[in-house]
C-alpha cells in the first residue's frame, strides 16, 4: 500500500512536469508567433498606423518643417522610415480651399495596389501652420503591399 | 502509521492540485490574447487625433505669443483661436469634432531685471463620431528672461520656459541695448555655462573694450521667435 502511494506521487510529478513544459513551450511559441492580418479589420488597422505615423512625425516637429519648407523628398522618406516596408502610401498635402500643394507625389509603392485593393485606408491630418496661421490638410492612403 | 502515510499523500495532492490551477491560470492570459487579437478597439486611433489636436492648439498658442511679442497686436490670439475652431470643423469634416476655449490670456512684463511673455488657453474639445464630450486641456506658453548679474564688460542672464527649465541654444539669439541712447551694441559674444542654481547661464560679453552702460537692455527670442526684454538698472 505504502509502494502504491509513492508511485502515485511520481505520477504527478510528472503530470505537473509535463503541464509545466506546455506552459512554457507556449510562451517561447508565441514570441515568434507571426500573426496573420485579418482582411476584416485591414482597413482600420492601417488608419490607426497611419495616424501614429503622422502624430509622431508632427511631435518631433519633423512633420510642420517639411510641410511648411514644401520639402517633399524629405517627407516621403521620414514616412519610408515610420512605416513598415509592406505598406505603400500616397500623401496629398492640401490648403484650406483643398487646393494641392506638394507639385511632387509623395509616394511609395505600386500605384496599381491603391487602385486593385479592396483595403485602402485613408487618414486625415490637420496642421495649424509653422512661423504663422496657416492650416495644412494631408491626406494620407495606405494600402499594404 | 498508514493513516500518517495517507495523510502525507493527501497534502502532496492538494499542493499538486494547487499547481496545475496555477498553471491552468497562466494559460488564460495567452488564451485572452488569442481569442481578442482581432477586437477592434476605435479608441486606439482616436488617441493620436486628439494628440495631434493637443499637439496643433499647443503650436496655435506659440506662434500667437512670437507674434504678439513682435507685433504687440492684443487680438492676436483670438482671432486665431476663432479661426482655428472653424478651419479645424474643416479638416476633421465628418466627425464632429469641436473645438473651443474658455479662457484666453495674453501678456507680457518687459524691462525689469525679470521679465516674461506668457500666453495661457483653455481649451475645451468634443468630438461627436466616438462620444467625447467636454475634454478640457489647458496651453501655457511661457519665455522668462533674469538678468543675474552686472560686471564691467559682460552681462549674466538666464532664459527659463513654462517649466522653468531652461532653454538651450539661443547663442545667436541676443540682443544687447544700451538704454541711454537707445542704440544697439553690435559687438558681442555669448557662450553658454552650467551653473548651480541656475542649470544654464547664458554670459554676454562685450567686445568694445567698453564698459556695460547701466540701465541696459537684454533682449532674447526663442526658437519660436518669443520675444523678451529684460532691463537692469543699478
Amino acid at each position: 500500500m505504502v509502494y502504491d502511494d509513492t508511485k502515485g506521487q511520481m505520477r504527478v510529478i510528472e503530470v505537473i512536469l509535463a503541464s509545466l513544459v506546455i506552459v512554457f513551450a507556449l510562451s517561447f511559441a508565441n514570441l515568434f508567433a507571426v500573426t496573420p492580418t485579418s482582411p476584416k479589420y485591414e482597413v482600420t488597422e492601417l488608419e490607426k498606423l497611419g495616424y501614429n505615423v503622422l502624430y509622431d512625425l508632427d511631435k518631433q516637429g519633423l512633420l510642420p518643417r517639411f510641410v511648411y519648407s514644401e520639402d517633399w523628398s524629405n517627407l516621403e522618406a521620414a514616412l519610408r522610415v515610420s512605416l513598415p516596408i509592406d505598406v505603400y502610401f500616397n500623401l496629398t498635402v492640401y490648403d484650406l480651399n483643398r487646393t494641392q500643394i506638394n507639385d511632387t507625389p509623395i509616394f511609395y509603392g505600386d500605384a496599381s495596389a491603391f487602385e486593385n485593393s479592396k483595403n485602402v485606408a485613408s487618414v486625415t491630418y490637420g496642421l495649424v501652420g509653422h512661423d504663422s496661421y496657416n492650416p495644412r490638410i494631408l491626406v494620407l492612403r495606405l494600402v499594404r503591399g | 502509521m498508514r493513516r500518517l502515510i495517507v495523510q502525507k499523500s493527501g497534502q502532496f495532492v492538494i499542493i499538486a492540485v494547487l499547481m496545475i490551477a496555477l498553471m491552468i491560470i497562466s494559460i488564460a492570459p495567452l488564451l485572452h490574447r488569442t481569442v481578442t487579437y482581432y477586437k477592434h478597439e476605435p479608441w486606439e486611433e482616436y488617441l493620436a487625433l486628439i494628440g495631434s489636436i493637443e499637439l496643433n492648439s499647443e503650436r496655435l498658442v506659440t506662434l500667437s505669443l512670437a507674434n504678439y511679442t513682435q507685433t504687440l497686436n492684443q487680438d492676436i490670439l483670438t482671432e486665431n483661436l476663432e479661426k482655428w475652431q472653424i478651419d479645424i470643423m474643416k479638416i476633421y469634416s465628418g466627425r464632429g469634432i469641436s473645438l473651443t476655449y474658455e479662457t484666453a490670456y495674453l501678456n507680457y512684463s518687459w524691462e525689469k531685471q525679470q521679465s516674461l511673455s506668457v500666453a495661457n488657453v483653455t481649451f475645451t474639445l468634443d468630438i461627436e463620431s466616438i462620444g467625447l464630450k467636454g475634454y478640457k486641456f489647458t496651453v501655457v506658453k511661457l519665455l522668462n528672461l533674469t538678468i543675474i548679474a552686472i560686471d564691467e564688460s559682460s552681462i549674466i542672464v538666464t532664459v527659463k520656459d513654462e517649466n522653468k527649465a531652461p532653454v538651450t541654444d539661443l547663442e545667436e539669439n541676443f540682443k544687447v541695448i544700451d538704454a541711454n541712447t537707445n542704440s544697439t551694441l553690435e559687438d558681442i559674444e555669448v557662450t553658454s555655462d552650467y551653473d548651480e542654481k541656475e542649470q544654464l547661464i547664458y554670459r554676454l560679453r562685450l567686445l568694445c573694450n567698453c564698459t556695460v552702460p547701466t540701465p541696459v537692455v537684454v533682449e532674447v527670442w526663442s526658437p519660436e521667435n518669443i520675444r523678451v526684454r529684460a532691463k537692469y538698472s543699478p
